[in-house]
């Protein structure tokens, strides 16, 4: 699938995406990049209604050729559909101040911001609803679903905004759209998830329970996934201020322990809760998140 | 007590150095970087563990480096070990002079009242103790027998026959002291010549005072008793005021020889006795001074003869008189008095006659043929016991037989080798004007050099001109370098050997004028006669010679010898009570130096600071390896 880009998904690299300016663009790049690259529809089976022919290409679903047309004309089409569906897709993003961390050029807001606009972009390409939540430990901001392209300007204009704020809370989202949700939908939180992990799972389960597919980016940086540190330094916490003098050497065996327990626990429970968990490493390409995203929307729908 | 002390005690502000590890621990603690972190709770929770171990870490860094700083400053310091004693009440010391310059009547009594005085005005927090002294120091009372036995002790002071030594004394008062704070007070009639002898020196801490006796008016002294072949003459020493004329009177072996009226000047006046002495006796000046000192108013001369040494000549031939005629007649010329008695024996009689080789004070070999392997026993173990061997060469003496004669146990190879014919004749030139031998030619060694040797006996084993073993000691050479008179020392007693004959045969060195002066004090160095003295002054005298002038026979051995009072103790001038002071002070600041070195030969001898500079090191690596940790 994707693998198959290889060095032709280099573009997707998050430090060479940070170089251009506007979002909307990015996410077209990235999803526009990424679907070459697939070479073959994400949509197939999501829409009913006949649109246009077009000629068959490598990667095309051979079961996609109009074998009438074919027989008419020796040549091979498939055909397009409008696709018509009442998906909801609702994205959170986490924008506490912990996702402002970034050991190079791409912070994890900023990482988190691509892969929002790019599943934001994906979603509106497939004609799905899409809505935007921005949390710390409040809702900052909240686009609501829609399919115009007028909405996903407006989306991604909100996404281009978004700074680091303060304290987390994925809870509180999470419980809140749980609650003001009417219809089944699809979920996807992109957060460092750097809270109690207790409240998070119960919030997603509760998601979960509420009949939404969930879909989590487990978004951390390098430096978090290995602790290269190596002088003693007094590490400073971005939400709460405080700092602790560390020597590296002497607390990174017991750190990377820590969060490789927290990173199982994640992957373990929400899996049993049937929701899709995936770690978004922000030094790596993001069309490993976007064929995570696809892959849970093919699953589901 | 012993306690540690600095040699440079300055550089112990060095320590203060101390404070730059801890106030860079302190900016280090502050200027750690400041890195910002999404979330913190896990290395809070891994810090718990670590920070223990970090802040234990850290304060073993600190300490280390503290005390690298210290160290380093403790061995620039010079640390030792001192045995100070510790501080304990001050004490006063009398120190009464016993010598007797405070004879002359009335003195007594004037002493004792004065130290008793000194007793009774020390401060009543003060120990008292009591010091005699002449030209040795006694404690008579110590600090700690209280001050009744310190009266007691004074009132029991008499002066003897011995001489002033304020030095020795002095130091002596100081050592009773010790570390303590105090006082000496010095019961003297200060006496300038006291200060001319002795060694010593006090504690700068010390306070000396004076309480002076006074002298008598005046003191006639015997000082000298010089004999010559028809006279004798008399020295007599006066100071102070002069008691008019005087009887002097010569006895031999207590019978009167002479009677003389004199009147003493001022210093010295000499008396001449128109008296011939015998050769043997013992001879007394006496003068009639009822002012000053009794003791020195008798003065002994002993005028035995001293005993011929008994030196045995051994020679090839004993009736071939011409191979030692000019060594018989040179030690012995016959006179009524000499210095050596000689015996010539044969080779051969070694071995039968072994008691002329124990009555011998010196053996000369002149000629070994006939010394058999009994002989030669005997003669190494003479020479062992303590002998003295000339070992002569010359046509008669076979190095064969001689050159192993202590080589059969460890004694030293003599290295005898071959005669050497020399056409252009070779003379002496001494090497070592050190050695007893040269030093008593005096003047005459200058002329050694006259004597021609036209054969020589090389002393090696081969022949050639080259030093003997190790154990020998070159005192003269020939002028070509070859050793001519070389000692070694075996077992106790001495060997030299000569390399060229005693005779004419070789040489013309019988016909120089320094041949009889070199074979006295070559013969008298082996015989020790230089060593033994006929007359002694009290405080001089060998141990067992008892404090009263007169003649007395030495213990251990039959001479008799003279011991008179220091003539120098006759003098009664006095110093000022200033200049008395002032060397004292002297005395003090000596002390000082003295004490110094003293100080810097112990720390010398102790090295602390290279301990302190080893620590140091070992401090500085455990430092590396810890900081290289924490870092």
């Amino acid at each position: 699938m994707t693998s198959a880009a290889g060095s032709e998904l280099s573009f997707l690299d998050p430090a060479i995406l940070a170089r251009i300016g506007s979002l909307e663009l990015i996410a077209r790049t990235i999803v526009e990049g990424f679907l070459v690259g697939l070479h073959r529809s994400p949509f197939q089976g999501f829409s009913v209604e006949f649109s246009e022919y077009r000629q068959y290409l490598p990667g095309d679903d051979p079961a996609t050729i109009d074998w009438k047309l074919f027989a008419r004309s020796d040549r091979y089409c498939v055909k397009k559909f409008e696709e018509e569906t009442n998906l909801n897709c609702h994205l959170l993003l986490d924008v506490s101040a912990s996702m402002g961390y970034g050991s190079h050029s791409v912070a994890k807001l900023q990482y988190g911001a691509f892969l929002t606009a790019s599943l934001a972009y994906l979603m509106h390409r497939q004609r799905d609803g899409v809505g935007l939540t921005l949390f710390d430990d409040r809702v900052v901001e909240s686009v609501p679903t829609g399919t115009r392209a007028a909405h996903l300007r407006a989306l991604l204009a909100t996404l281009s905004h978004a700074v680091a704020g303060e304290r987390s809370d994925v809870a509180m989202p999470l419980n809140q759209l749980a609650a003001g949700m009417t219809r089944r939908g699809l979920v996807v939180l992109v957060s460092d998830l750097l809270d109690d992990p207790t409240r998070i799972i119960d919030g997603l389960k509760h998601l979960r329970f509420r009949g939404s597919e969930v879909l989590v980016f487990h978004t951390l940086d390098p430096f978090e996934l290995t602790f290269p540190f190596e002088h003693a330094a007094r590490f400073e916490d971005l939400e709460t201020a405080a700092d602790v003098l560390v020597v590296p050497t002497e607390v990174r065996e017991h750190y990377l322990e820590q969060i490789q327990a927290l990173v199982e626990r994640y992957r373990r429970e929400l899996r049993l809760a049937g929701i899709d968990y995936h770690l978004a490493n922000t030094s790596a390409p993001l069309d490993t998140a976007l064929a995570a995203y696809l892959a849970t929307r093919g699953r589901r729908w | 007590m012993s306690g540690l002390s600095f040699l440079f005690p300055a550089f112990l502000i060095g320590g203060l150095a101390v404070a730059v590890p801890i106030v860079l621990h302190l900016l280090w603690r502050e200027r750690l970087p400041r890195v910002p972190f999404s979330d913190i709770r896990f290395l809070q929770a891994a810090r718990v563990e670590q920070t223990r171990r970090r802040r234990l870490r850290e304060w073993l860094l600190l300490a280390l480096r503290v005390a690298a700083l210290l160290l380093l400053a403790f061995a620039f310091a010079r640390p030792y070990f001192s045995n100070a004693a510790a501080p304990d009440r001050p004490a006063t010391v009398v120190l009464v002079d016993t010598s007797f310059s405070l004879s002359a009547p009335g003195q007594r009594d004037r002493v004792r009242a004065q130290a008793l005085e000194a007793i009774a005005t020390a401060p009543a927090d003060h120990l008292v103790g009591v010091v005699a002294f002449d030209d040795t120091a006694r404690v008579i009372a110590d600090l700690d027998a209280g001050r009744a036995a310190a009266r007691a002790a004074v009132e029991a002071v008499s002066p003897g026959v011995h001489g002033t030594r304020y030095r020795v004394g002095l130091a002596a008062a100081s050592a009773l002291i010790g570390a303590r704070e105090g006082r000496i007070v010095v019961v003297t009639d200060l006496q300038a010549s006291g200060w001319d002898q002795g060694a010593g020196a006090i504690s700068p801490q010390v306070h000396v005072e004076i309480r002076a006796v006074a002298s008598p008016a005046g003191n006639l002294a015997v000082v000298g008793i010089e004999t010559e072949a028809a006279a004798t003459t008399v020295v007599l020493f006066q100071t102070g005021a002069s008691g008019g004329d005087t009887r002097v009177s010569l006895t031999v072996d207590e019978e009167l020889v002479s009677e003389i009226q004199a009147t003493p000047e001022p210093g010295r006046t000499m008396v001449r006795f128109p008296v011939v002495l015998p050769v043997a006796g013992v001879a007394r000046v006496s003068v009639v001074d009822t002012v000053g000192y009794p003791a020195d108013n008798h003065r002994y001369r002993l005028l035995d003869p001293p005993a011929p040494a008994p030196v045995l000549v051994v020679t090839s031939d004993p009736r071939a008189r011409d191979a030692v005629f000019y060594l018989e007649r040179a030690l012995a010329p016959g006179e009524q008095v000499s210095r050596f008695s000689v015996d010539i024996i044969g080779a051969a009689a070694i071995a039968v006659r072994p008691e002329q080789l124990d009555r011998a004070r010196a053996v000369v070999l002149v000629g070994a043929l006939g010394l058999d392997r009994r002989g030669r026993d005997q003669l190494s173990s003479y020479v062992r016991g303590g002998g003295g061997l000339l070992l002569v060469a010359g046509p008669t003496l076979d190095p064969g037989v001689v050159t192993d004669l202590f080589n059969d146990t460890d004694g030293p190879r003599l290295g005898l080798g071959t005669t050497r014919a020399h056409d252009d004749p070779v003379t002496l030139t001494p090497t070592d004007l050190r050695h007893p031998i040269m030093r008593g030619l005096g003047d005459l060694v200058g002329n050694l050099g006259r004597a021609r040797f036209t054969r020589t006996l090389a002393i090696n084993d081969s022949g050639e001109a080259a030093e003997p073993d190790d154990t020998g000691e070159v005192i003269v050479r020939f002028d070509d370098g070859s050793p001519a008179l070389v000692e070694h020392s075996v077992g106790a007693g001495r060997v030299l050997v000569f390399a060229s004959d005693l005779g004419t045969v070789w040489n013309d060195f019988p016909r120089r004028p320094t041949f009889v002066p070199f074979l006295h004090e070559t013969v008298g160095y082996l015989t020790g006669l230089a060593a033994q003295p006929r007359e002694f002054l009290i405080g001089d005298a060998p141990p067992g010679v008892p404090d009263a002038p007169g003649i007395v026979t030495l213990a251990g051995d039959v001479r008799r010898v003279a011991v008179n009072v220091d003539p120098r103790e006759s003098d009664s001038t006095r110093l000022a009570p200033e200049r008395f002071q002032a060397s004292v002070d002297r005395l003090a600041q000596a002390a000082v130096r003295a004490e110094r070195d003293e100080v810097a030969e112990r720390e010398a001898g102790q090295r602390l600071w290279r301990y302190a500079l080893m620590l140091m090191a070992l401090v500085l690596v455990a430092e590396g390896v810890l900081a290289s940790r924490t870092a």
